[in-house]
């Protein structure tokens, strides 16, 4: 079920009521919730829901296992076995394909003949990211950071609807906490609530699905068919595009989890106008870099351990945190690209002295280019892409909204951090009534601008 | 996590919260209720769509009945990024009953010139259209980068979710007549046949469902209306991929009432449209299979739903289309 569709519109007001109506009697309200999360996810594929249970199950086995250990070596031990678990889940059903072709390949130019079997297996919607919440529940109980729940604390907090699909990636220190008490009736924020669904609207509908219909798709899918301009159009039209998509989703999902009272930590932070690759990933997809930071970067021994370690480490983190993205090499190359970044910048350590405007420049602009891997499907049309950037040919995918799109997006980051959250404030300070009219008459404007053939879904959905 | 707090944002009720979106839902069901009714008749059958449908039906009733539908339309509808469709949709030609007309004239468009020994000129490609429902797409994106190189202008307009049975979503005999008033394009290959199965108009208004002959006829006029709309007179070239069996057996009653109606819609214009058998390529024998030999190894060919091609399937079917558009062009 799509945020920004029909039927998710009917869902939500009715879950939203029922679930205050519910909440000052937890008992009720647990798995109330839980069957409304399962039924939202079974919308995509009932099957799939055995996949998410089946993760529940486990992970709560071992965290209680964990708790009930003394010995370190044998929580170790636990942990390591659900972990492998999750992973081995992230294996089968997001890499297996890829990892069979490429075995194959690799044998099959020595005559070896294909070792293993070929399926196409379907990729559970969110499945990256409920098995990070569930690593991240599973160790932080192991770490003594959290106490582990009951079966049905821990089913909701991976199930919960507005995260599941595509995140934020929430920690379960974040939000079993939340689930000890009924929210505060109270004291909800339901000014920012409503604007951030209606801000996270207009991005994924507005600006993400027309930039990607009239400029993206068009360029990324023949771009044999287009010169120099119009391809490094396309690729600033697609950094835009992507960060709409993805924060426009995270913005509705922490706009609901506002509305039923539940806080989501903030995954976006202007990432277009970092001024370093360290400094962009402070700023994007903030929860997934705190949780290769904490769950990867640092086990690994993060720079204690000397400074070629330190470049391993932050390589290893990058590349793997590529491949998390999909299985194809050109993730594994975006990762590689965002790992020597800051293995370089580290390398560097602020002994050149750049004016922060060349440093955004030189920043925003590899990162528009890194982008390019990211949407490319092969390492062939990338480079088709890329060598295609430097052959004159005429501007036919620029048009004045595409453009004022693009301005909109990267312009709108620049301004002072807080001046644009002084007009955030503003706006979520203001009457729920008013906010409700005005989402509304947004919502049919943004309607209208939906093709006939609906909303795409969101990019990160994949992933 | 604090600045909601910090900022005094957590100020309001969740009475508040649910008045609010009560409110939005109250305002978008006045303005917008016949788009409920509507999103519910294009989802495929199931709970989801019985659910859709009992919240649009009636709140599409009252939409239908006050005004602000219309003001909505009137104020929102130039944002609308739909093509303004042409032509007769397929109200127009509604089906006869079986024996109920003259039988059509053979025409020299029923023969394929150059299996009777005359020589066809191979013309030049410039614009090439690839359409169709989601089946289209990759095989769109492959044969524009095969092509554009050559200077082929390739004209990519996938229609997701629609299908020539469920005009609901999008009449297909009028949106071939824009497409065409639009790109006259020289050739047209269209893959459709994904959402298929619906039940259709009969020649007394009555609904035929899938898959017996009278449905397969309804939709063989449908298509020969496409077909009629994309030959342009004769002047331009249409290639109609058949559609390769699923996986799960419950489609292929579909699958074969379908490629079925496409051999007999096509049969009086066998020079100018032809039939690329996937269904052939792809699952010889009637067999779904996954994987098959590509280039001396084996690789996956269709995506995981068990319907579409994946990239190297679709790179097996524009093979198939070069093939049949190298016979009438040079490009």
């Amino acid at each position: 079920m799509l945020f920004p569709t029909v039927p998710f519109a009917i869902f939500f007001p009715i879950v939203l009521t029922l679930s205050w109506l519910l909440m000052p009697k937890q008992r009720l309200w647990k798995p109330f919730i839980l069957v409304a999360s399962y039924v939202f996810y079974a919308a995509a594929d009932p099957r799939f829901c055995l996949l998410l249970g089946a993760i529940t199950v486990a992970n709560q086995l071992a965290a209680v296992a964990i708790h009930a250990t003394e010995g370190e070596r044998r929580r170790k031990w636990i942990t390591a076995a659900a972990v492998t678990f999750d992973l081995g889940v992230l294996a089968v059903f997001k890499y297996y394909g890829f990892f069979a072709q490429n075995v194959g390949d690799l044998l099959n130019s020595f005559g070896l003949g294909l070792p293993l079997p070929l399926l196409s297996i379907a990729l559970p919607v969110g499945v990256s990211f409920f098995t990070f919440q569930a690593i991240s529940y599973t160790v932080d109980v192991k770490r003594r950071l959290v106490e582990p729940a009951s079966l049905l604390d821990a089913a909701i907090y991976l199930s919960f609807f507005p995260h599941l699909v595509a995140g934020p990636i929430v920690r379960a220190r974040e939000f079993i906490p939340q689930l000890a008490s009924a929210r505060d009736p109270e004291h909800v924020a339901v000014g920012a609530g409503l604007g951030l669904i209606g801000l996270g609207l207009v991005k994924k509908v507005m600006i993400a699905d027309y930039l990607g219909r009239v400029v993206v798709d068009p360029a990324f899918g023949v771009p044999q068919a287009y010169g120099g301009p119009d391809l490094i159009f396309a690729a600033y039209a697609y950094a835009a595009q992507i960060y709409c998509d993805f924060s426009g989703y995270t913005d509705i999902a922490i706009g609901l989890a506002l509305l039923m009272g539940f806080i989501f930590p903030q995954n976006f932070r202007s990432p277009y106008r970092a001024t370093g690759f360290r400094d962009f990933w402070r700023r994007w997809h903030m929860t997934l870099s705190r949780f290769l930071r904490d769950f990867l970067y640092i086990p690994l021994g993060g720079n204690r351990k000397g400074r070629a370690r330190t470049y391993v480490n932050l390589m290893a983190t990058m590349v793997l945190g590529g491949l998390w993205h999909g299985a194809s090499w050109t993730f594994v190359l975006w990762g590689t690209f965002h790992g020597t970044g800051l293995s370089v910048e580290h390398a560097l350590g602020g002994r050149v002295k750049l004016p922060a405007w060349l440093r955004w420049f030189v920043t925003f602009n590899l990162v528009v280019f890194a982008w390019i891997l990211f949407r490319s499907p092969d390492l062939e049309l990338f480079w088709t892409y890329v060598t295609g950037m430097v052959k004159p040919g005429p501007l036919t995918l620029v048009s004045a909204p595409a453009v004022l799109a693009l301005l909109a997006v990267i312009g709108l980051q620049l301004v002072p951090e807080r001046t644009s959250e002084g007009i955030e404030v503003g706006i979520e300070r203001l009457s729920p009534v008013l906010l409700a009219v005005a989402l509304a008459a947004l919502i049919l404007i943004v309607g209208a601008t939906v093709p006939s053939q609906g909303v795409p879904p969101f990019i990160y959905f994949r992933f | 996590m604090e600045r909601f707090d910090r900022q005094r944002l957590r100020r309001f009720t969740a009475r508040d919260a649910v008045m609010a979106t009560a409110l939005i839902a109250v305002l978008l069901l006045l303005f917008a209720g016949g788009s409920v009714r509507r999103a519910g008749e294009e989802l495929n059958p199931g709970i989801g769509r019985d659910v859709v449908l009992a919240v649009g039906k009636p709140t599409g009733w009252i939409a239908d009945r006050l005004p602000f539908s219309d003001l909505s339309h009137t104020l929102t509808g130039w944002l609308s990024p739909d093509k303004r469709l042409v032509g007769a949709g397929f109200a127009a030609a509604p089906p006869s009953r079986a024996g109920g007309g003259a039988s059509a004239a053979v025409t020299p468009d029923w023969f394929e010139a150059a299996a009777l020994g005359e020589p066809q000129p191979r013309r030049r490609l410039h614009t090439l259209l690839v359409t169709g429902d989601s089946l289209s797409t990759p095989l769109d994106l492959e044969l524009g980068q095969r092509l554009a190189p050559d200077g082929v202008e390739v004209i990519r307009d996938p229609h997701l979710a629609t299908g020539i049975s469920r005009d609901d979503v999008v009449d297909w005999a009028k949106l071939s007549a824009t497409q065409v008033a639009e790109d006259h394009p020289e050739a047209v290959v269209i893959f459709i046949g994904a959402n298929e199965g619906l039940p259709m108009p009969g020649p007394g208004g009555e609904d035929v469902s899938c898959c017996g002959p009278d449905w397969a006829a309804i939709w063989a006029n449908r298509a020969r209306q496409l077909m009629d709309n994309y030959r342009q007179d004769g002047t331009a070239k249409v290639y109609w991929l058949t559609v390769p069996t699923a996986r799960d057996p419950d489609r292929k009653p579909i699958t074969d009432a379908v490629n079925a109606a496409v051999l007999a819609a096509a049969a009086p214009w066998r020079s100018q449209v032809r039939v690329v058998d996937t269904a052939a390529i792809f699952t010889p024998g009637d067999r779904f299979r996954n994987a098959m030999e590509v280039d001396g190894s084996q690789e996956i060919v269709r995506e995981a739903d068990g319907i579409h091609l994946n990239g190297a399937g679709s790179s097996l079917a524009a093979d198939a289309v070069e093939e049949a558009l190298d016979r009438d062009f040079t490009h």
